[in-house]
Order: structure tokens, then C-alpha cells, then sequence
């Protein structure tokens, strides 16, 4: 029998582990009877409808791209200065470096967290 | 459960990922909890990667984590931001409150139009700590980020600090007396855990990450000073990946010591407890650099060790005075000098009952002034405070 893969909980992570009774027909996934959305979509993939894509080669992307073109951005973050001020010596200083740089040896494994306690 | 789309009154949003067995996973998680508690759920937006997955979702709460491998950290910060103006935008025109930890997600946040209040978080300020874990950049690009900080505070209708001299720090920015709010970190006191399997006999134990201002090295070589102590180890509870334990294993073993130290990495938080719980001795090494005394910092670990029960030996530095006292829930010595502390130590090792009576007080100290849930009911104060008459 399939088993619900929907990851569960907030702090501690975990799986759903119900009997599964749909497929989501989006990433196909197992989904239970609980966390099947409107047309079988899991939690996750029904989250990110919510959300514009941040991948510029999915057909979606050009839709949400032109509708806030011209809804304009006076309304939202619109960061003209902070960022673009900088420049590549700036960011030159923060490229992963090897072991003696220290916080500067990252992988896909890191936090990009710099505040720590 | 609710299936279309949820338009959130809430957002908290943290360059830092969640769930991690970092300190500030613990700090996000009561906070954010608490914030979503008061609104009825919320988004929160965080960073992912590795097994996370992007987007989740438990009842009336969201969790979107940004995944993109972008190896140069102001790249990222900058993908980061936009990709937070992109979750918020949704919730636009709903959101009440968004509580924001660093400028990254500051950014987009305090945006002109908004309609919602701003809580800054500010755990850290990076102009300053990022001297340290990177020491290449150049005063000018450090001063840019403050200038950043300083515009994201300004803009902010609330700054939270978890000390006082972190609050010292945000004022010394610019930000009014009357915006900054102390909300101290605390700790969950609970039952005694079980000893955890493969535990030595007698043992230190160090909690935490390894950047250079933890003090690793300040303990190594005040552990080398221990040697003569039969059975005596040092247990290492790293939060961050094994790899990151290079330099201070090099040193480890260039000292002498490298044989006597057990390392444990990314830990899940119940198993830290465990760990904290039944050793000798836990050891907060801070060393006496600019991250800690001027920015200040809220050291988790020192919360925890008490609450664990465990005397502490720590730095004496004016952030760890605020959660301890010197004398009564442990030792506190003088910054880097690994013989202070190796004498602190050793006495505690060599006054058992008095060392059992400090955890004691250590413990009770924390059930009466430094729970979690007197943190968050002063953050829920805070809220209070900023929504009313909206």
C-alpha cells in the first residue's frame, strides 16, 4: 500500500505516513484523504499556485511577469539603490572560498544564515 | 484544511534556514509560532535546500523556503529579497504584521505603500559580524551594509533584541529608545533526559556552532591544560556540517587533545538536551571580539545549559552577564585566556555538590525569569502594542 510522503510539522519535520489514496498530478507524489487538495494537489504543490514561479522558463512566469510590469511597482519592493550599490569588488569579498576563509566554504549543505547564537 | 490559495494577516521572514539544529532554528520557531498563534496562522519564508521542501503547508500556515544555489552572499541576499517581494506580494493587501530578523528580508518589507507594521528582529547586525566571517570585505562594503541596516531599522515600526547590548548596538544606530524592545531568548525546562548512548563517563560538553568568535580554539587549548584529569573528555555538539570542524580539529590535534574530544554534528535539538544534561561541565568559550561586545550577542547555549541543569563556564562578557551570574549558576572568566578557564573548570570538577548546587540554581533561574513563554508573551505585548487602534 502507498503511504502519504507529505511532509508534516513545523520545528520537527516528518511524513504523513496515512494510507495514500491519490496520486498529486502535479509532482505525483502519494497523497492521503487528508491532505489531498482540490483536484488531488498535495499541500505542497497547492501552496506554490499561490506563489508566482521564480523560474523564468516556465510558461507561467511571463503571465506574473507582465501583470506586475504594469500593475507598476510603486506599491512593492522595487529596490533600485541598495543592491545595485554593490558593485563587484563589493561582492568580489563574499564569493566561497576554501577552508581558510572562514564562513566562506559553502555548499549546498550550509546554512546562508550568518547570525548565530 | 483549506485548499485555494490563503491570504495571510502575518509573514515572518528569515535569511536562515528552517528547521536547521542551529540555536536560531529554536529562536525562529518560537517566535514565529507565536506570531502566527496571534494572526490566525501566517507565511512563513525561509531558506531551504538539501531535503526541505519548497513549500508547505499545516492548516492556516504556510512555509516557503528559498532554495536557489547561489554561491556569492550578496548574490544571494539580493535573489533572496526579490524572492521575498514575490511571497509578499500576495498577501499585500491582507498582511498586518511582518516580522522580519536581518536586512535581507527587511528589504522588501518596509517598502514604500505598504499597509502592514514592521518588526526587525535583530538577533545580529551583519555590518558588524560580517567583519569577521568575512574578513576580505572591505570597510567600505561593510559600511554600505550598515547604511542598509540603518535605512531597514529606521523604516522598521519595531526593533526586538534579545539583549541589551544588542539594544545598545540598534540605539548607537539610530533607532529611538522607544522603538526597541527586549525580548530575551529563553529555554523550556523539562524532565531530565535519559544519558545518551555512548556518553563517556565524565565529560565537558560545548553547544553550538564554530565561527571564529565561539572560542573553539580559547577551549581546546584550556582542555590541553586538563590532560592530567583521568577519563575526562570534551564532547563537541556542533550545529553545523563536519566539515566546518576542520580548523578547529587541526588545532585539536596540533594540541594534543584530538583524542580526548568526541564530536557530534546537526544534531536535533532533543538529543542536544540530552547531551547537555548530563555532563560535568558546559562550556561557552565566547571570545572578547567585536561580534560580541559591541553588536552583542543572546548565546542560546548558556540558556540551555541551565535549563539543562548543568553549570556553566563562560566568558565574562556583558551580553552573558544579563542571562548569568557569576558564581551562582557557574563560573564566568575572562575572555580568551585558556588558563582561567581551565581553572574554572577544574574547581567545578573538584567541588562536585557545590557544581550540582549552581545547575540547581541554574534551572530554577531559568523556570523563573528566562522561559520561552515569557518570551513570547513580551512579543506578544510588542504586537499588541503596534496593532492597536488598526
Amino acid at each position: 500500500m502507498n503511504r502519504c510522503t507529505v511532509t508534516t510539522g513545523f520545528f520537527v519535520l516528518g511524513r504523513c505516513g496515512q494510507a495514500a489514496v491519490a496520486a498529486c498530478p502535479q509532482c505525483g507524489r502519494p497523497v492521503c484523504a487528508a491532505h489531498a487538495g482540490p483536484n488531488a494537489l498535495c499541500p505542497e504543490c497547492a501552496a506554490a499556485q499561490g506563489y508566482r514561479t521564480q523560474d523564468p522558463h516556465h510558461p507561467g512566469w511571463t503571465h506574473g511577469y507582465r501583470r506586475d510590469y504594469y500593475r507598476g511597482s510603486s506599491q512593492t519592493y522595487n529596490d533600485g539603490y541598495w543592491y545595485s550599490s554593490f558593485d563587484e569588488y563589493d561582492r568580489g569579498a563574499f564569493n566561497p572560498g576554501d577552508d581558510y576563509s572562514h564562513g566562506g566554504d559553502w555548499g549546498p549543505d550550509d546554512d546562508t544564515g550568518f547570525v548565530d547564537s | 484544511m483549506s485548499h485555494g490559495p490563503l491570504r495571510h494577516r502575518a509573514a515572518y521572514v528569515a535569511f536562515d534556514r528552517f528547521p536547521s539544529s542551529k540555536g536560531s532554528a529554536v529562536h525562529i520557531a518560537q517566535m514565529a509560532d507565536e506570531l502566527f498563534t496571534r494572526f490566525g496562522g501566517g507565511l512563513l519564508a525561509a531558506i531551504g535546500g538539501g531535503d526541505l521542501p519548497r513549500y508547505q503547508r499545516e492548516g492556516t500556515r504556510e512555509v516557503a523556503r528559498f532554495d536557489a544555489s547561489i554561491p556569492n552572499l550578496i548574490d544571494r541576499a539580493e535573489a533572496f529579497s526579490g524572492w521575498v517581494a514575490a511571497h509578499l506580494r500576495p498577501h499585500w493587501e491582507t498582511l498586518e504584521v511582518c516580522h522580519v530578523r536581518d536586512p535581507w528580508s527587511a528589504l522588501p518589507a518596509v517598502a514604500d505603500g505598504r499597509r502592514h507594521t514592521v518588526v526587525y528582529e535583530v538577533n545580529g547586525l551583519p555590518s558588524i559580524e560580517m567583519s569577521h566571517t568575512w574578513p576580505w570585505a572591505a570597510p567600505a562594503t561593510l559600511g554600505k551594509i550598515r547604511e542598509l541596516e540603518r535605512f531597514c531599522l529606521e523604516r522598521s515600526d519595531a526593533v526586538v533584541v534579545p539583549s541589551r547590548v544588542i539594544g545598545e548596538a540598534v540605539r548607537g544606530l539610530g533607532v529611538p529608545e522607544g522603538r526597541i524592545h527586549l525580548v530575551p531568548n529563553g529555554a523550556d525546562v523539562g524532565d531530565r533526559p535519559e544519558r545518551p548512548a555512548g556518553a563517556p563517563e565524565r565529560y565537558l560538553v560545548y553547544v553550538g556552532a564554530l565561527q571564529p568568535w565561539q572560542g573553539l580554539d580559547v577551549l581546546m587549548r584550556a582542555f590541553a591544560r586538563l590532560a592530567d584529569l583521568p577519563g575526562l573528555r570534551l564532547v563537541v555538539c556542533a550545529s553545523v556540517p563536519e566539515r566546518r570542524a576542520k580548523p578547529v580539529r587541526r588545532l585539536a590535534e596540533r594540541l594534543g587533545v584530538a583524542g580526548r574530544v568526541d564530536w557530534r554534528f546537526a544534531l536535533p535539538h532533543h538529543e542536544v538536551a540530552a547531551w547537555l544534561a548530563h555532563a560535568e561541565v558546559s562550556v561557552a568559550p565566547l571570545t572578547g571580539c567585536a561580534r560580541n561586545l559591541d553588536q552583542g550577542c543572546a548565546p542560546l547555549k548558556v540558556i540551555e545549559s541551565m535549563a539543562a541543569g548543568v553549570p556553566v563556564v563562560a566568558s565574562d562578557l556583558p551580553a552573558v552577564r544579563e542571562l548569568m551570574a557569576d558564581g551562582r549558576h557557574g563560573r564566568l572568566v575572562p575572555a580568551d585566556r585558556p588558563a582561567e578557564l581551565a581553572r574554572a573548570v577544574r574547581i567545578l570538577l573538584e567541588y562536585p555538590e557545590e557544581a550540582a548546587a549552581m545547575g540547581r540554581r541554574g534551572r530554577a533561574h531559568i523556570e523563573e525569569s528566562l522561559t520561552w513563554a515569557r518570551s513570547r508573551a513580551r512579543l506578544a505585548e510588542v504586537y499588541r502594542t503596534l496593532t492597536r487602534g488598526r
